[in-house]
C-alpha cells in the first residue's frame, strides 16, 4: 500500500515537470515571437487620458502563454512599433522611440524590463478580466491566434523610459 | 589650495550646466483663419476700398467655451510633457495692461516712454512656433463626428514642421466637447512625436532661420554692390554667412542692391563660449564685422523671436 503511494506521488511529480517544461517552453517560444515582432497591435478606441486602449493577437500553441504574453507585446509595440489605426475612426498611433536601433542599443535595459513579471506589467492592464471573445480565439494550423483588449498607461510608460534616459522628452535638450 | 581647487570645481560644474541648455522656443495654440471665419469670428476694415478680413482672437476666446476647453485640454497634456505653451488669451490681455500702462507711464520731468511705428506694430501676440487649430462637425443624420487638425508652424521659416489630422468615430449620443476632447487625446501624442523629430532635427544639424539685410541707402551713400577689393558687399555678407552657418547650410532667396533674404540659414545653437545662440546673436558678430574697417558700415540690428533678424546698413 505504501509502495503504491509513493508511486502515484512520483508519478504526479513526473507529470508537473512535464507539464511545466512545456508552459515554459511555448513560454520561451512566446518571448522569441514577441522579439521577432511576431504580434499585431490595432486601436480599439480612445482610452482614458493617458491610456491607449488596443488589441494585441498573440501567437501560442497554449492559449494561455497567448493571453499572458499580449501584456509584454502590448508594451514592446506602443515603444518600439506603434499601431495602426481601427475601424470607426480610431486613431493610430506612432512609437515612443523614432530610433530603429534602441531594442539593440539598451539591450540590458530591455532584458530586466521584459523579464517574466519585469517593470513592464506596471503599466498594462488587461481588460474585461482577460475574458476571450469567441471571434479573438483563432485557431491557425497548430497554433492559437488570441486577441486580447489591454489598456496601456502610456503616459506613465514614456515617463519612466525618459526618466531611465532610454528616449528622450519633449523638452530635454533645452 | 584643496578650497581653491573645489571652488574651481564648482564653478566649471556650474558654467557647463548653465551652457548646456539651448534657447527654448516658445509655443502657442491659435484658432485658424478658417475657423474663425467659419464660427464668426472675424474683423473687417477697408484698406482703400478693398475689404479685409482678420481673425478677431479677443472675440472669438471670450464667446467660444469649445475654444477654450481645446486649447486648455492641448496647454495641459503639453505641461505634462514638460512642455508648458502660452496662453495666447492671457498673452492679449498682458498686451492690453501693457499698451494701457505705457500710455499712463511719464519721467518725472513729464516725458513718455518712447515708441516708435515699428515698436508698435510689434506689439502683437507671438510664439516661435503656432500651432493653429481647426475642427469642423460633421452630421450625418443623428450621427456627429469631428474632423480634427492641428499644424505647427514655424513663425520665422514660415515651414509647417508637425501637423496631424483625422476625424473621429461618429458618436449618437456624445456631446461635442466630449468628441472635442477625444480627438485632442488622440491626436496629440502623433502632433508631438514630429515636433520631437523637429527638435532632434534642431540639435543635430542646428536653428534654421531667416535673415533680412536691408539698406538705409542715404545715411552711408552705398549699397550692396559697392565694392571693396574688387568684391560686392554682397558677396562679402553671403562669404560671411557661409563661413558662419552649420556645414555652411544657408539660400540665398533674394539678393538685390538694396536688400538680400537668407533663408533656411542653419546656425549652430551656441556660440563660441558655450551661450545659447539665437537669430540676433548669430547677426551681432556680422554688424561689428561691418562696422569694422575697411567697410565701417554703421549697422542697425532688429530681431523677432529666436528664429528671424534684419540687419540694414548705413545707421542705426
Amino acid at each position: 500500500m505504501k509502495t503504491m503511494g509513493l508511486k502515484i506521488n512520483l508519478l504526479l511529480i513526473l507529470l508537473t515537470g512535464i507539464y511545466s517544461s512545456a508552459f515554459s517552453q511555448a513560454q520561451k517560444k512566446a518571448d522569441n515571437d514577441t522579439e521577432n515582432w511576431r504580434y499585431e497591435v490595432e486601436c480599439v478606441g480612445t482610452g482614458n487620458e493617458g491610456t491607449y486602449l488596443i488589441k494585441v493577437w498573440s501567437y501560442s500553441k497554449k492559449p494561455l502563454v497567448a493571453i499572458e504574453q499580449a501584456k509584454k507585446n502590448a508594451i514592446h509595440g506602443i515603444i518600439f512599433q506603434g499601431f495602426q489605426g481601427g475601424k470607426n475612426g480610431c486613431n493610430g498611433q506612432k512609437p515612443l522611440t523614432s530610433n530603429p536601433s534602441l531594442e539593440q542599443e539598451k539591450m540590458d535595459f530591455f532584458k530586466d524590463f521584459f523579464a517574466d513579471g519585469g517593470k513592464y506589467m506596471k503599466f498594462v492592464n488587461v481588460t474585461n478580466d482577460g475574458s476571450i471573445s469567441p471571434e479573438d480565439r483563432l485557431k491557425v494550423g497548430k497554433e492559437y491566434k488570441i486577441g486580447v483588449v489591454v489598456s496601456v498607461n502610456k503616459d506613465a510608460l514614456r515617463k519612466d523610459l525618459e526618466a531611465a534616459g532610454v528616449i528622450k522628452g519633449l523638452s530635454s535638450g533645452f | 589650495m584643496k578650497q581653491l581647487t573645489t571652488c574651481l570645481i564648482f564653478l566649471i560644474a556650474f558654467s557647463t550646466s548653465a551652457f548646456s541648455q539651448a534657447k527654448k522656443p516658445t509655443l502657442m495654440v491659435l484658432p485658424s483663419d478658417v475657423w474663425c471665419n467659419q464660427n464668426g469670428y472675424m474683423s473687417e476694415f477697408d484698406n482703400q476700398g478693398t475689404k479685409l478680413k482678420f481673425p478677431n482672437y479677443k472675440m472669438a476666446f471670450q464667446s467660444s467655451s469649445d475654444l477654450l476647453l481645446v486649447i486648455g485640454k492641448i496647454n495641459s497634456l503639453m505641461a505634462e510633457r514638460g512642455f508648458p505653451l502660452k496662453n495666447a488669451e492671457s498673452v492679449l490681455k498682458s498686451l492690453e495692461g501693457e499698451s494701457a500702462e505705457d500710455a499712463m507711464l511719464q519721467s518725472k520731468s513729464g516725458n513718455d516712454v518712447s515708441e516708435t511705428a515699428i515698436d508698435k506694430l510689434k506689439k502683437t501676440a507671438k510664439a516661435d512656433i503656432i500651432i493653429q487649430l481647426t475642427w469642423t462637425i460633421n452630421t450625418v443624420g443623428p450621427k456627429k463626428s469631428v474632423t480634427f487638425n492641428l499644424q505647427g508652424l514655424d513663425s520665422y521659416t514660415d515651414k509647417q514642421i508637425a501637423g496631424e489630422q483625422g476625424t473621429g468615430t461618429p458618436s449618437f449620443s456624445a456631446e461635442l466637447p466630449v468628441l472635442l476632447e477625444e480627438a485632442v487625446l488622440s491626436h496629440l501624442d502623433n502632433f508631438n512625436t514630429q515636433l520631437q523629430a523637429h527638435f532632434d532635427d534642431m540639435f543635430a544639424n542646428g536653428r534654421e532661420i531667416t535673415v533680412r539685410i536691408k539698406n538705409f541707402g542715404d545715411d552711408w551713400g552705398g549699397d550692396l554692390e559697392k565694392e571693396y577689393d574688387g568684391k560686392e558687399l554682397g558677396t562679402i555678407i553671403e562669404d560671411w554667412m557661409r563661413d558662419n552657418t552649420v556645414a555652411h547650410r544657408f539660400s540665398t532667396t533674394d539678393a538685390t542692391e538694396n536688400m538680400m533674404l537668407f533663408e533656411q540659414v542653419r546656425i549652430p545653437l551656441y556660440d563660441a563660449n558655450g551661450n545659447a545662440m539665437d537669430a540676433r546673436g548669430f547677426l551681432k558678430p556680422l554688424q561689428k564685422y561691418l562696422a569694422a574697417p575697411p567697410y565701417s558700415i554703421p549697422c542697425k540690428l532688429m530681431t523677432k523671436g529666436l528664429g528671424q533678424s534684419s540687419l540694414v546698413l548705413g545707421g542705426k
